[in-house]
């Protein structure tokens, strides 16, 4: 059994998580990366995308879909994102719905007028939580098919 | 008859007096469902911030990375165009909870040299200084217990971009601490840029710290993050602020309505048993003429 440290996710709302985990997998700017216990010190930002835990003494991993954030790894690790849900909590036909209306914007629009249009870019953002709820609720990348 | 109109006069004196009473006495009632409520979500905010905080507070300690336009340099120097964002609530009657913050800026205000500009949150707040003709970048009006943490991020981005322009170079926010039902106290607080003093309760630990993608990426992510969390933090306190003040006020207006209708009960009764002691002098009198 791999040593074993404290995992703290929050988010605005409220305590997301809070336990003994061996490893946590999650999204960072660029791609997935996981921790154990005794990792360097880090602070990293977060993508939106899922995270893994596998709690002590588990084999099997909890997934969670989650939004921007960013992960503070010390002797504890603390993960902090603007919104994380458990694949039961998420509501698909909510997220079917916000994918239609992304993508409709997306299709009119075809591409950004530059940097700072807003419009757009939250577009592509709702769009891709949109996709990652939905992939968390059927399990995630990582369910056996 | 004098007397008699002077027992209409008390009675509709009371009568009004009542009035107040119940209203003051509902508005006492509804502030204490609301101060339980505020109270809940300043709880779990307090607790679930305070990690946050916290762990960002310890890697400001920690990293010698962090972009300098966010530190304070010179301590000598005087911000010469500083913003206030001031948290007031959006009704009255709530005793001296406004007065006290638009105090304190005022002080503020005239200790910092330079051009204030105001980012208000509440309507008192704005009033008075947009009456006083000051510069009101932004104000967020919305009853403060409807502002959710998503709405934070409405306010503090403007001001985040102000001081990323170089428009503003300090950030205050002035706002009401709760420490308890009976006490709450007036408190500024400087949000930018980041005095980090040597803390003796931090200890600094020379480790080496990975950042992802980039240091300066890092920072410019947390320190907005860190100020948004902060005046979320500022405005549920203040809501709870808010509703505790208008507690005690409207308990005083209850009390002094009570004590005012009883006082004037026993001044309608005097004028009745005069009246009524004058009638039968007159009964009396009458009768014995009669003799």
């Amino acid at each position: 059994m791999a040593k074993s440290f404290k995992l703290e996710i929050v988010t605005p709302e409220s305590i997301f998580y809070k336990g003994d985990a061996e490893l946590v997998i999650v999204r960072t700017m660029d791609g997935d990366e996981g921790f154990m216990a005794g990792h360097t010190w880090a602070c990293k930002l977060l993508n939106i995308g899922e995270i893994w835990i596998q709690e002590a003494g588990q084999s099997d991993f909890k997934v969670a879909a989650s939004a921007h954030g960013f992960v503070d790894v010390k002797n504890e690790v603390m993960v902090f994102v603007d919104a994380a849900e458990w694949p039961g909590d998420i509501d698909l036909s909510r997220a079917q719905n916000e994918k239609e209306r992304a993508e409709a914007i997306l299709n009119r629009r075809e591409k950004a007028v530059d940097q700072t249009d807003e419009e757009y870019l939250k577009a592509k953002i709702s769009l891709n939580k949109a996709l990652n709820r939905m992939k968390v609720a059927k399990g995630g990348r990582r369910a056996k098919a | 008859m004098a007397g008699a109109g002077n027992i209409q006069d008390i009675k509709k004196r009371v009568k009004s007096i009542t009035g107040i009473e119940h209203i003051t006495n509902a508005m006492k009632l509804v502030s204490v469902a609301k101060l339980r409520r505020a109270r809940s979500t300043l709880d779990s905010t307090r607790e679930l911030f305070n990690f946050v905080t916290e762990s960002i507070e310890d890697i400001f300690h920690n990293a010698d990375e962090i972009p300098t336009k966010y530190l304070l340099t010179d301590k000598d120097v005087k911000p010469s165009s500083p913003c206030y964002v001031i948290i007031t609530s959006n009704r009255g009657l709530a005793g001296s909870f406004n007065a006290n913050i638009i105090k304190q800026t005022e002080i503020e205000m005239r200790e910092a040299a330079g051009k204030a500009s105001i980012v208000a949150v509440g309507g008192k707040g704005r009033d008075y200084f947009k009456r006083r003709g000051y510069e009101i970048v932004a104000e967020h009006i919305r009853p403060p217990e409807n502002i959710s943490f998503v709405d934070t991020h409405e306010i503090t981005r403007p001001i985040i971009e102000l001081y990323d322009e170089g428009k503003v170079d300090e950030v205050v926010v002035v706002y009401t601490s709760f420490k308890s039902t009976i006490e709450q106290r007036v408190t500024s607080v400087r949000l930018l840029p980041i005095d980090i003093e040597p803390d003796p309760e931090v200890s600094v630990v020379d480790k080496y710290v990975e950042y992802d993608p980039s240091a300066a990426a890092v920072f410019n992510y947390l320190v907005p993050k860190y100020a948004e969390m902060m005046i979320y933090q500022a405005i549920v306190e203040s809501a709870t602020c808010e509703h505790a003040a208008r507690h005690m006020a409207m308990d005083n207006a209850t009390n002094n309505a009570q004590q005012m209708i009883s006082d004037l009960n026993l001044f309608y009764n005097r004028a009745r048993q005069d009246a009524i002691t004058r009638q039968i002098i007159e009964v009396v009198s009458g009768a014995e003429a009669l003799e």
